[in-house]
């Protein structure tokens, strides 16, 4: 009877002290938590239904979203001032004029928005030319590939065999920038200094990717070739980290090889004094 | 030769090495049906030097710093000699320090070697237990990855689920309303110093509470396997006629150590990223919240259950009284027998517990 008295005092001494513990021992909670969007362009727009919602919900899956360029950096705007983020003095565009297009995306696209200019489309810009959303969409804007040189979206102004000649001439080059950008990518995701990778390729697929904006088919195809240059050394690069890879793995089996190795000798030697 | 006798002679007459030797490796006797579930007491311990010693040599590189632990650990991963191997070792063994944690209490729970005397070994492995979360959860953060950053603003939130004093403890948690710069120097701190210090010492009380009490006895392999505890009066649990601890069970020691060692060698060298998510490769940013933020995969039964009720209290409640049940089980199960198929109850808490355990972080993981 008095160790059960005992026993049930231990446990009403105990009981305190350990559900502290176990509270303290579950520090995990609900998943998604929502810490509220800091953008008040965002924070207003996304909540509202139909047209003024939907650019919010089309960004959210963009490029420019995973990037962090938020509305203001092609509306203007003060996106952290509730009452005045519309205001003209804040440097508010709303939508920009047709053409005003390619100066908007310019601002940062400095390189394409040259090209642009200089090539048919740009000259036809206010006379029923393309500008950049045309082919690359506004808030929905995703990651160029080549897949945007398509008849369907060509043939909508004029033929598509001249756009055929620079989309072939293209094709295996692009193929490349892509695979290489899944590979950087992979090892990124492994946790890889892919930095300097990732900015070579970004030059290389922003100078070949201009390529398609001067609409020049000679110019395209001797590019080409200077940027294919320019893609071997990445991979070359790449190389050598797969065969770093290859290395680890052989001294894994070295390890795990040696350590099975030895727990067989501790087994058999156990066994002798046994 | 004659020079190590010397030194040996040397020691015995001024120590009395022999009667050490004599009283804790020849002469320490072990039930003779011991079985291979009892080293793990000795895996965790390989574990725990091995993450003090990686730890120790992480910290020459890393920078507890928000600006600068990322980088840090960029820099450790790619351009320190070895660095890559030195920082997954010592990811890779933290969870295997739970996980052979958890092999530990389920072997220890159903041998029911968790019975009187031996309260007291359980208490302080059940602190450990819930230490060696903390210092798990602790770590997280260091890298400052997105993964980090977001999972210590989740963990942190449910420490708000308490009533009255929740927000005060997150604040106090954080250093702040956010997860931020504070966080990392408190967690810093927790997890290089505070944690493993604590660690040390419940390591040092549990090993003195076996020292004072003895080896259980398995209760496999032998007619009476119920508990042979009088209550009276303290009593060593002694084997006569037993194996020695040297060289026999140092033996069976080193094979589970070295079968240990190449399982976690095999996830080191060939999935290196097994509990990684692309997530631990990108900078922390307060603005940026992922898509899915899954906690480590030992918590993802009680994320689980959290997300099953719809007041966070509540969820947070019940996994405290399971805890707390957990920990006091030795004053609440007082029955003789140890032989788990001769205890159906037990079993059943114990299989059903598992397999819910199972099930909820399954769950966790797809939900």
């Amino acid at each position: 009877m008095n160790l059960e008295r005992q026993a049930m005092k231990n446990l009403i001494t105990c009981a305190g002290l350990a559900f502290l513990i176990g509270c303290l021992s579950i520090p995990v909670t609900a998943a998604e938590v929502s810490l509220g969007d800091k953008n008040v362009c965002i924070s207003c727009h996304g909540g509202q239904p139909g047209r003024l919602g939907e650019p919010v919900k089309l960004w959210r899956e963009s490029i420019h979203a995973a990037n962090n360029v938020a509305c203001n950096e092609c509306h203007g705007g003060d996106p952290n001032d509730a009452v005045n983020a519309m205001s003209p003095a804040r440097g508010f565009l709303g939508v920009p004029k047709e053409t005003a297009i390619p100066g908007v995306c310019g601002r940062c696209h400095v390189g394409v928005e040259k090209d642009y200019m200089h090539s048919a489309h740009g000259r036809a810009l206010g006379k029923g030319g393309p500008t950049c959303v045309t082919c690359h969409g506004n808030h929905l804007v995703v990651k160029a590939t080549l897949d945007i040189i398509n008849e369907k979206r060509c043939t909508a102004c004029h033929g598509y065999e001249r756009a055929r000649i620079i989309r072939e001439a293209m094709q295996q080059t692009e193929g490349l920038i892509v695979s290489m950008g899944e590979r950087i990518d992979s090892y990124k995701g492994e946790g890889v200094e892919t930095d300097r990778l990732e900015k070579g390729l970004f030059s290389v697929r922003n100078s070949f990717h201009s390529l398609s904006h001067n609409l020049d088919a000679e110019m395209v195809k001797r590019e080409s070739a200077r940027i294919n240059t320019e893609l071997n050394s990445i991979s070359d690069s790449l190389g050598k980290i797969d065969e770093q890879r290859k290395k680890r793995r052989l001294a894994g089996v070295v390890v795990v090889g040696g350590a099975l190795l030895a727990a067989l000798v501790f087994c058999l030697l156990r066994r002798s004094y046994d | 030769m004659l020079f190590l006798k010397r030194i040996y002679e040397w020691a015995e007459v001024r120590l009395g090495v022999r009667e050490l030797v004599e009283k804790n490796l020849t002469g320490y006797l072990l039930p003779r049906n011991i079985n291979f579930w009892y080293s793990m007491g000795s895996i965790l311990l390989f574990i725990f030097v091995t993450q003090v010693i990686t730890g120790i040599l992480l910290l020459v590189y890393y920078l507890p710093e928000a600006e600068k632990a990322y980088t840090s650990i960029g820099a450790i991963m790619n351009a320190v000699p070895f660095g890559w191997l030195i920082r997954t070792c010592h990811v890779v063994g933290s969870n295997m320090m739970v996980l052979f944690v958890f092999l530990h209490m389920l072997s220890v729970l159903f041998m029911g070697s968790y019975k009187s005397p031996r309260e007291l070994n359980w208490i302080t492995g059940f602190v450990l237990f819930t230490l060696v979360q903390g210092l798990c959860l602790t770590g997280y953060l260091l890298p400052w990855s997105q993964l980090s950053f977001w999972a210590t603003t989740v963990a942190t939130n449910s420490v708000g689920a308490i009533p009255l004093i929740g927000e005060f403890l997150v604040e106090f948690l954080r250093g702040g309303k956010l997860v931020g710069a504070p966080t990392l120097g408190r967690f810093y701190t927790l997890h290089i110093a505070v944690f493993p210090l604590l660690i040390a010492i419940v390591v040092g009380a549990h090993l003195f509470f076996l020292e004072r009490i003895g080896v259980s006895t398995p209760p496999f392999g032998q007619g009476d396997t119920r508990n042979r505890w009088q209550g009276d009066a303290f009593r060593y649990e002694g084997h006569p006629g037993g194996i020695p601890f040297f060289p026999n069970y140092l033996l069976q020691d080193m094979t589970s150590i070295a079968i240990y060692f190449a399982l976690f060698a095999a996830v080191v060298f060939f999935s290196p990223n097994l509990f990684f998510t692309k997530d631990a490769f990108v900078q922390a940013n307060p603005f940026q919240t992922p898509a899915h933020i899954k906690p480590e995969w030992y918590f993802l039964a009680n994320y689980q259950t959290l997300k099953l009720f719809p007041n966070e209290f509540i969820g947070l409640s019940i996994q405290g009284a399971a805890m707390t049940f957990l920990a006091l089980l030795p004053f609440i199960d007082r029955g003789k027998e140890k032989h788990p198929l001769k205890r159906p109850l037990f079993m059943v808490c114990a299989v059903g517990g598992i397999l819910l355990y199972i099930g909820l972080s399954i769950w966790g993981h797809y939900s």
